[in-house]
């Protein structure tokens, strides 16, 4: 298979919207397409290692990677973008690499603040990283406005904004949208999750826009979650899953789209 | 009593927070409901509405402007800055991100 091209998305959204579930199989998804996928777990919930599959990792990932400098935590020497995914990644099926940004633990505070310290310096050099400039990357954020405010992103050219059929969603998705289209250069696009057809028009007139894709309201979704298995590999078929592999192809093409004009 | 609501995204904090609030104060309470998260919801779940939840001043605007600085007590603060919810609630937003922050 040809490389496919690279995209640079992230997954932002109110909590219990389904920003880990739909960017776990997103990922797995493009990996299947042939892109070399490097997924970022932005949230110190463990949802996007659940969603992919991958390994749980028991201790904050990147606590060893950075040193204490004063107050603050600095990347030791030696260890960039590279060298923290070939040693603090872990694999999930597909060849998917997920580098966390590390789950609170019961040994206090001090490992998870090192971890997310070192992700923060990482991501913010993953743009300019040559290494990664065929990866596809996606970004799986935690809850609310807040990531897209501080731009828990940077690598990021293509925003997805989930949102559920409720007032609380639609208002959190619209102010998310409002923050990151405030920024240039970046593409801001909505993802209705958990719909039906008739609940799809009434939440895109309470968004005031269509979105560029939906994702039905499925129950395999909720029994690959109990059973504790990536619903890509749970219910491959399920019509959420489907949705999700449509919606990557919709990004494929957008993503030439906005080359060729370009 | 005081009654502190956490849990993950989604599950519905927001939800049964209002409902107990609403609750209390049908059976007689003074109840003042706190919103803290930065995402503030809770005027939904209360009735207030979604478009004027959406609009609500926070305490942190109020202290920013200043406007705050003239209220001397927490009484005089929840006074001018809370909103009225559905059976007397009296509803205080502490902040909402809605903005890219410049840093």
């Amino acid at each position: 298979m040809a490389p496919a091209m690279p995209l640079r998305i992230a997954v932002a959204g109110k909590g219990g919207a389904g920003k880990s579930m739909i960017a776990g199989t997103m990922a797995r998804a493009l990996a299947r397409r042939g892109h070399s996928v490097l997924a970022l777990g932005t949230d110190a919930m463990p949802g996007l290692t659940h969603s992919l599959g991958a390994p749980p990792s028991l201790e904050p990932a990147l606590a060893e990677a950075v040193e204490p400098d004063g107050r603050r935590w600095r990347l030791k020497k030696g260890i960039g973008p590279v060298r923290a995914v070939q040693r603090y990644a872990t694999t999930a099926p597909d060849g998917v690499r997920l580098l966390d940004c590390g789950t609170p633990t019961g040994r206090g505070a001090d490992p998870v603040y090192a971890s997310i310290s070192a992700f923060a310096q990482v991501i913010r050099r993953l743009e300019d990283a040559n290494a990664f400039r065929d990866w596809t990357l996606v970004g799986d954020l935690a809850a609310g406005p807040e990531p897209a405010a501080v731009n828990w992103a940077p690598y990021a050219d293509t925003w997805l904004v989930v949102v559920e059929p409720t007032w609380k969603s639609v208002l959190t998705a619209r102010r998310i949208a409002r923050i990151t289209r405030s920024r240039a250069g970046k593409s801001t696009l909505l993802v209705m999750n958990k719909a039906s057809e008739s609940g799809l028009r009434a939440a895109e007139q309470m968004l005031g826009e269509r979105v560029f894709a939906s994702i039905p309201a499925d129950g395999a979704v909720i029994d690959a979650d109990r059973a504790g298995v990536a619903p890509i590999d749970h219910s491959p078929s399920s019509p959420a899953v489907h949705a999700i592999e449509r919606l990557v192809e919709a990004l494929e093409r957008a993503s030439i789209d906005r080359m060729v004009k370009s | 009593m005081k009654i502190i609501v956490a849990g993950k995204g989604g599950v519905g904090k927001t939800t049964i927070s209002g409902t107990i609030a609403r609750s209390l104060a049908r059976s007689g309470h003074s109840v003042l409901a706190l919103d803290a998260d930065n995402n503030p919801m809770l005027g939904i779940s209360l009735g207030v509405g979604p478009e004027r939840t959406d609009e609500l001043g926070t305490l942190r605007q109020a202290l920013e402007s200043g406007e705050v600085a003239h209220q001397p007590s927490t009484a005089g603060a929840i006074e001018t800055f809370g909103t009225d919810a559905p059976d007397g609630v009296r509803l205080v937003v502490l902040s909402r991100i809605d903005r890219a922050d410049p840093g």
